[in-house]
């Protein structure tokens, strides 16, 4: 039961960390002042969010791509830009990389403003548009090497560690053409690499890939986040990645972002907490937890009785606690554990049932 | 030339020279295709001396200047101009450049030296094939000078420069390969001649690229290569600036507004 308790409280752990990458500490959150070298141009705005647009909008003709877009990604976490095909996710990758200019709108990218700074911004920026493409004629060193020519100098150093934090040490002599889709992207992050980037762009990232190398690949970013500090932006259409690898995410769908903030945030559609309970009466037990303040709603299903708490993840121990003192004996006590995919079946849904051309419904999550 | 733009430049042609059908056709085109017309003539002088003349002296050496300048090493210097123009944006590559920040216009500048030194290296060999080939088959006839074979190496190396600069130029505005060896290479062999030839056009005709590279032939192109097409020399640089400067400031424009 502890154990449940304590993933219960996961949620309240994530909220803190969202409040604390938000808060963007400069020392935790640069790759670079782990090595102790002197910051980069775009470090002096460690300050600032690695992503933040305001009503960004991108139009293609009469069909608007992007309306409005609002978007604050915090440093140093994992954030998740999930939609179903078609939302607008990759547009919104192009437009803040400037490979397609806005329509209107504003953009930051590790403080600096887009288009104006964007060469000093995207120094420190590595991205992944779409799949990675190489010359296929070329091994994947002399790939990496194309690019460290136009990166500058110090990139040619990072060429050998890419590759051997990507697993491809052995495979970089072998022309690409020869490489798995999996060993394409690993290529892809270790481009990215080149930039020691405090903002990793990726833009469905686990395509093509097996299970091995999704696996891998979820471990890389956590890594990324977790050991070097860096902010990684990940695209993708598959609840289940986003949920497994990102700290936050937001919710885009026909151009607009829905809903933004931590995953379990998301999940639970705000701050709601729902308990399943195994109790000996469960009679008795609707009837006293149904009259207690520490419970908004009760009622029986096939689970047993399902419960939603009016306080935090702390309010299940005091509500197993009044059911002891109801001589009520607690055979189980288990957090619901809602999961994105459902919430984001729910608001697309909600965004399908208005008349075509209503407004879409905005959400907040606090934060 | 800036440190990273030496840089870039040396990444351009790591592209071009590692691209193995862009050599071996380029090299086909110069050194291949005169190594054959060497070959067959030696043949043809050796079984029948009093009917066909040695493969060297001046006229051959002249012969092969024409080959190089004026005939295939322009159709090579469009393949590889064309290469260099279009094949990061054919192969998905040029958003991965892009994305790192640096001006597209640096991007499209760094093509340039990058086509130039594969077109020239290219040429230079076969350059060398052809100063061989008109001493060594001379069989007593006159050997090209000191003079000539600076001028004309000179010369090869402003035509095909020309030309090769146009090609990645126009590959950047057109951004498709295919469509740009296709056009290119129909203005070179089968518009150019054919527009040239047509006397109703006037002076109008000096517009044309290969009529201005064609006046400073230092061996004669005329009646050996369609129509010349007279012009002075200030006209002539005027029309091969021209097309430079149109060619390069819509592959600039084009590289730097484009959606990657």
């Amino acid at each position: 039961m502890a154990t449940h308790i304590e993933s219960l409280c996961d949620s309240g752990k994530l909220r803190e960390r969202w409040t604390r990458v938000r808060q963007a500490d400069p020392e935790s959150m640069t790759s670079r002042s782990t090595t102790g070298e002197e910051p980069s141009g775009a470090d002096l705005h460690a300050g600032s969010p690695a992503i933040e647009t305001r009503a960004l909008t991108k139009h293609f003709g009469e069909r608007t791509a992007l309306d409005g877009v609002d978007l604050h990604v915090p440093r140093g976490s994992a954030f998740g830009f999930l939609g179903p095909n078609g939302a607008g996710k990759t547009t919104m990758i192009r437009t803040l990389l400037g490979l397609t200019h806005a329509s209107s709108g504003e953009m930051h990218l590790l403080g600096r403003p887009v288009p104006a700074e964007r060469a000093q911004a995207l120094t420190r920026v590595g991205a992944i548009v779409e799949e990675p493409r190489f010359h296929m004629y070329l091994t994947g060193r002399q790939n990496l090497r194309l690019v460290a020519a136009v990166r500058g100098p110090e990139a040619d150093a990072l060429i050998e560690p890419a590759l051997a934090r990507v697993g491809l040490a052995d495979r970089a002599g072998e022309k690409v053409k020869s490489y798995s889709m999996g060993m394409r992207q690993r290529l892809g992050v270790a481009r990215c690499l080149l930039a020691d980037p405090l903002l990793l762009i990726l833009d469905e990232p686990t395509n093509g890939l097996d299970p091995g190398g999704i696996q891998e690949f979820r471990e890389m970013v956590r890594a990324m986040v977790e050991q070097e500090g860096r902010t990684v932006f990940i695209s993708s259409h598959l609840l289940d990645e986003v949920e497994r690898t990102c700290d936050a995410a937001a919710i885009v769908d026909r151009g607009r972002v829905v809903t933004q903030g931590p995953i379990a945030e998301l999940a639970e559609g705000g701050t709601r907490h729902e308990l399943i309970l195994g109790v000996d009466d469960p009679g008795r037990a609707l009837g006293t937890l149904q009259g207690s303040p520490l419970v908004i709603e009760a009622h029986a299903s096939d689970e047993g009785l399902r419960v939603v708490l009016a306080g935090g993840p702390e309010t299940a121990a005091q509500v197993n606690a009044a059911l002891v003192q109801a001589g009520l004996g607690v055979m189980r006590l288990e957090p619901v554990r809602h999961s994105l995919e459902q919430r984001f079946l729910e608001i697309t849904a909600r965004l399908d049932a208005p008349a075509e051309g209503a407004d879409a419904p905005h959400e907040e999550v606090p934060s | 030339m800036t440190a990273i733009a030496l840089r870039m430049t040396g990444a351009d042609l790591l592209k071009l020279r590692r691209k193995r059908w862009l050599v071996l056709l380029s090299l086909f085109l110069t050194l291949g295709i005169l190594a054959i017309v060497y070959l067959v003539t030696v043949i043809q002088h050796a079984s029948a001396p009093s009917n066909h003349g040695p493969a060297g002296g001046v006229e051959h050496f002249g012969d092969g200047v024409r080959v190089l300048s004026l005939i295939f090493g322009p159709l090579a210097a469009i393949l590889i101009g064309i290469e260099a123009g279009a094949g990061d944006t054919a192969t998905g590559v040029f958003r991965d450049l892009v994305v790192t920040g640096r001006s597209r216009v640096a991007l499209f500048a760094s093509r340039v030296p990058a086509a130039l030194l594969l077109c020239w290296t290219v040429m230079v060999a076969g350059f060398v094939l052809v100063l061989v080939a008109s001493n060594v088959f001379a069989s007593g006839l006159p050997t090209p000078g000191a003079a000539l074979i600076f001028n004309s190496l000179g010369f090869i190396l402003l035509a095909t420069g020309v030309v090769c600069v146009v090609a990645v130029g126009f590959a950047s505005l057109t951004t498709s390969r295919a469509g740009a060896i296709v056009t290119l290479i129909a203005w070179q062999i089968v518009a150019s001649p054919l527009l040239s030839s047509i006397g109703s056009l006037g002076s109008a005709r000096r517009l044309i690229l290969s009529q201005a590279i064609g006046h400073f032939s230092p061996v004669s192109t005329e009646g050996r290569h369609g129509t010349t097409v007279a012009m002075s020399t200030g006209t002539a640089l005027i029309v091969m600036i021209g097309w430079l400067l149109i060619f390069l400031m819509l592959g600039a424009w084009r590289t730097a507004e484009m959606d990657a």
